[in-house]
């Protein structure tokens, strides 16, 4: 669906505005081949890089992915209806879909903590194998964004509640929404080669 | 395990070290107290450290670049000295692997791409007709951090050591075990900080092509420099990921003790080959595509007409960055791996050949019907054709996976690749600051001395790197730091010797030539002192800051030459007010927390990398609260600009 | 209430949910390994297209040629250097 020009939502009524939404869009590339880069050489140690330690199939757990996975889709849910209640001008409904969303990206991340937790206690350590420190170091890539974005989302809601919405705050809150739903994006794919294909 | 029982310092004792402990301090008081003797510590924050200017930025990271160029080469002179003689002892084993490394990594990393980023910068906006880029702050930014980076990289050889496992940093000689001072800590913290001020470039140039194009430049209207900035930049934003995350891993081992890259425990050391080269081999075409399209402008300028195919040429250079990411395994073809894929990345690799010499017959081409002249930024770009077409030949040598059995790791790669990067890419970024001098400063450089400076460089890089195709040939490894009187490399080898004499002559010439003009060139050489024809000269010189008064109108890519020769109309409309971007020290007091993090990572000084994140986050936070909206530059000032500089434009 | 739920994003987000059950599946059922990478590509895939598309608004702007051509070549680029390594690292010793 494409914009009215001639109506644009706040977001993007200025110049600086539509610049950085299509500046986040490049940097989402570089994203894009930033996580390629922890996937190939997940795959590439998935087999090869065990070593002395344990295999994939031997330490993941199902109701744990599960339940992030559900946190997560939901969460990029809810910083959807937050855009949409943006568009339609519901500040209030906007901000708290806002704090649905980041309080479900806690919860993923106290889920994923319980995870590397468990695979800590397990002898799956960073060190343990190459296999473990590519698969480690992929999550927490991935977990690290997560924390990234819950101080960010923040910061925005502080924002919106001291200047409520304009030009600047709009543009903010939606380039974050692309970034959330983007961390929705990766997880699904690590869910999906990580964790299912593992325990396939 | 503890860092002092893993991490030596210092390496090694040497009289050079302490000499230049000493040189570094002396240097640097000698600035600290100049800059206040003359009371210039306002000028230069207001006008140069705080600048977010592109123009201003441009120029610094090109000085930068010749700084790094010659930090680079005086590495080069003393490996070459090294090896003049068989038997030398004039550098031993270790100090000989630091310095090929830190060449290595200061040419690619903090001369060449900082150089091609500050062409970037200077004439991108200016060629497109824009004010400045999309993102001005983070502009200054990439270049705090990148400076950062290659400050953090010499600092390596005063404080705890230099690299010493090559620019491609190979494991396991890269891991805890072979090198075990804090040298490759430097390294790979060295370039995850540059590299991500680099990444920000890409991002910040692929926006201003697309959105900020003065009006009537449709993509096929884009000057052919603009063409190849963009692909540049894409590939940036795609490549340089690979490098972050293969450097994290690479931290991740050394300072964490992971495997990755170590021989146990499922480690795979070919691992860091393969992502290194994933990002490498983009790289080296990151390199090289901005001196094509100084080239393309530079060769049009002199011929005086038009460049022959440009569809063609953007055709080519489409084609180059598609196949650059599908090659990389040619840096490892002996890694052990079967035939097929040796077959699979032999044909890519061979298949970019051909773009490639579609864009040397462009080149002849528009020669060929042209009236030249023979400036110095032509001669270097002349004598880039032949040499760069041995360059790309000895390349489709090596590309020929089983012949390069034969040459892998002997000098005849080291010839290859110096034989395109030197003629091709530091040729280019010589030619392009030459050109584009007059513009940056409002004077011209001598022509004579230009001159000469261009025929030792050429004939000095002739002399030093084509001995190097027979020695490797003959067998001689790269990397060595000596050889014996029988292998029979001398007589070639002292050749070598000479021509990098040859080549640091040039160089001196090239800076004397700097100070002379300085001092004798005259200043009012109007704003299209070549005869140019493209819109960057249809600015005063030097250009104001806000460099056009008028956006201009465009209808083909060499929309400033229809304007001198068939009186097409630029400056459509009347002045207005401009809206420009605040200067900010936020920039380089970032990067400065950036240099404390990187700095206390290396030497695991948990406390102060714990202060400069927290450090950096505060930044983080200070920024998305800022409100910064920039200032006006009022139409009676423009104005009054403008009639100074001799009528409105 | 209800205008704060749009059906366009009620029912992206009910499609993912049943994407991932659909995924679910190759832990539950005994199938071949190229089965089950079959099913978790297709629906991966599709999952991500639509977050692109449904969620992310890709395609609503004045620029969405750059942003499409942009996604669409780091995707690529992104897919080739997974299977280049493999083939480097794993495949190329096996043939
Ligand atoms: C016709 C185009 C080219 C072909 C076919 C080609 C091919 C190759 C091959 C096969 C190698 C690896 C050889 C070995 O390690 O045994 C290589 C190395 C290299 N090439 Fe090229 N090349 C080309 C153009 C370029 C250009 C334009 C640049 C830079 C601007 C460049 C820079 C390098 C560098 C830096 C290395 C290796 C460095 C190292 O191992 O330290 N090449 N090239
Ligand atoms: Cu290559």
């Amino acid at each position: 669906m494409k914009l009215d020009p001639k109506n644009l939502p706040l977001e993007y009524s200025t110049e600086t505005n539509k610049l950085n939404i299509l500046g986040f869009w490049i940097f989402l590339s570089a994203e894009i081949m930033l996580f390629a880069t922890l996937f190939t050489t997940y795959f590439v140690y998935v087999d090869r890089g065990v070593g002395s330690g344990p295999a994939g199939a031997e330490i993941f757990e199902l109701p744990p992915v599960l339940i992030e996975t559900f946190l997560l889709l939901t969460s990029s849910f809810t910083i959807g209806l937050a855009v949409h209640a943006m568009r339609i001008n519901r500040v209030k409904a906007m901000i708290w879909f806002m704090v649905v969303t980041l309080l479900l990206g806690a919860g993923f991340l106290s889920v994923e903590v319980y995870e590397f937790i468990h695979y800590y206690h397990i002898g799956a350590t960073l060190q343990t194998s190459g296999f473990t420190a590519a698969l480690l170091t992929t999550l927490g890539t991935h977990g690290a964004h997560v924390t990234m974005g819950l101080f960010w989302g923040i910061m925005i809601i502080i924002q919106i509640l001291r200047d409520g919405l304009n030009a600047r705050t709009a543009n903010k809150s939606f380039i974050f929404s692309l970034y959330w739903h983007f961390l929705d994006v990766m997880w699904i794919f690590i869910f999906s080669f990580i964790y299912l294909k593992g325990m396939m | 395990m503890d860092f002092s029982d893993r991490f030596s310092i210092p390496p090694h004792d040497d009289p050079m070290l302490y000499a230049s402990i000493v040189a570094i301090v002396l240097t640097s008081i000698a600035i600290v107290v100049g800059v206040t003797y003359f009371k210039k510590w306002g000028y230069l924050w207001n006008n140069w450290l705080t600048t977010v200017d592109h123009k201003r930025i441009g120029i610094m990271y090109i000085i930068s670049a010749l700084l790094m160029l010659f930090r680079g080469g005086a590495d080069a002179v003393m490996m070459r000295l090294q090896t003049a003689v068989p038997d030398n002892t004039f550098l031993d084993a270790q100090h000989y692997n630091e310095v090929f490394t830190t060449h290595g990594v200061v040419m690619i990393f903090f001369m060449a791409m900082a150089f091609i980023i500050g062409m970037m910068n200077f004439v991108v906006p200016l060629q497109i007709g824009a004010r400045d880029v999309a993102f001005p702050r983070l502009n200054a930014l990439s270049f705090w951090l990148y400076f950062t980076g290659a400050m953090l990289l010499n600092l390596s050889f005063v404080v705890g050591g230099s690299p010493d496992a090559g620019w491609t940093n190979y494991y396991p000689m890269a891991g805890p075990e072979f090198s075990q001072h804090v040298g490759v800590n430097y390294y790979n913290w060295a370039l995850q900080i540059s590299g991500i001020g680099t990444l920000m470039t890409g991002i910040n140039f692929i926006a201003t092509i697309i959105k900020m194009r003065a009006p009537g430049m449709k993509l096929m209207k884009m000057p052919i420099f603009i063409w190849a900035a963009l692909i540049t930049n894409l590939m940036i934003v795609l490549a340089f990921p690979v490098l972050t995350i293969a450097l994290l891993m690479g931290t991740l081992d050394r300072q964490f003790l992971t495997n990755f890259f170590t021989t146990s425990d499922g480690g795979m050391d070919m691992m860091w080959a393969n992502l290194f080269w994933v990002w490498g081999h983009p790289e080296v075409y990151i390199l090289i595509i901005p001196a094509f399209g100084i080239y393309s402008t530079i060769i049009a300028a002199f011929s005086e007409r038009n460049l022959y195919g440009y569809t063609s040429m953007v055709a080519s250079i489409l084609a180059i960055s598609a196949l650059s990411f599908l090659v990389w395994v040619h840096h490892f073809f002996t890694m052990g791996q079967g035939a097929l894929t040796n077959s699979i990345f032999s044909i890519t690799t061979m298949l970019i050949a051909v773009p490639t010499g579609i864009k040397i017959f462009n080149w002849l081409l528009t020669m060929w019907k042209g009236k030249i002249r023979f400036a110095t930024p032509m001669l270097y770009s002349i004598a880039f054709i032949p040499l760069f077409t041995i360059g790309g030949s000895t390349g489709v040598m090596l590309g020929m996976a089983s012949a390069d059995y034969q040459y892998h790791n002997t000098l005849f790669l080291v010839a290859h690749f110096h034989n395109v990067i030197i003629p091709g890419v530091v040729f280019a970024m010589i030619a392009g600051l030459i050109f584009y001098w007059p513009k940056m400063f409002g004077f011209m450089l001598n022509e004579r001395i230009g001159k000469w400076a261009f025929w030792n460089i050429t004939i000095g890089f002739c002399l030093a790197f084509f001995p190097m195709y027979f020695t490797g040939l003959n067998g001689q490894a790269r990397r060595m730091y000596t050889y014996s009187e029988a292998t029979g490399f001398s007589t070639l080898s002292m050749i070598s010797f000479i021509g990098t004499l040859l080549l640091a002559v040039g160089f001196v010439f090239l800076v004397y030539n700097i100070f002379y003009s300085y001092r004798h060139a005259p200043r009012n050489i109007g704003g299209d002192p070549w005869n140019a024809r493209t819109l960057e000269w249809a600015t005063h010189s030097p250009v104001p800051e806000y460099n056009f008064a008028i956006s201009p109108t465009v209808h083909s890519e060499e929309a400033f030459w229809d304007y001198k020769e068939n009186d097409y109309e630029l400056f459509k409309g009347k002045v207005e007010d401009i809206h420009m971007p605040n200067n900010s020290g936020w920039s380089i007091i970032f990067a400065g927390f950036f240099f404390a993090f990187g700095f206390f990572f290396i030497f695991h000084v948990w406390v102060g990398v714990i202060i400069a994140f927290l450090g950096i986050i505060g930044c983080l936070i200070y920024r998305s609260f800022e409100k910064d909206d920039g200032h006006h530059i009022h139409k009676e000032e423009i104005e009054a600009t403008e009639k100074e500089l001799g009528g409105a434009k | 209430m209800k205008e704060l739920f749009p059906l366009k994003q009620v029912n992206g987000y009910i499609f993912s949910l049943l994407l991932t059950v659909i995924a679910l599946s190759v832990y539950f059922f005994d199938m071949s390994l190229a089965m089950g990478l079959t099913i978790l590509v297709v629906t991966a895939f599709i999952q991500a297209g639509v977050q692109l598309v449904v969620f992310m608004h890709a395609g609503e702007s004045e620029d969405r040629a750059g942003i499409y051509i942009h996604t669409i070549f780091g995707v690529v680029v992104a897919i080739l250097t997974i299977l280049g390594s493999l083939l480097a690292m794993i495949w190329g010793y096996m043939y």
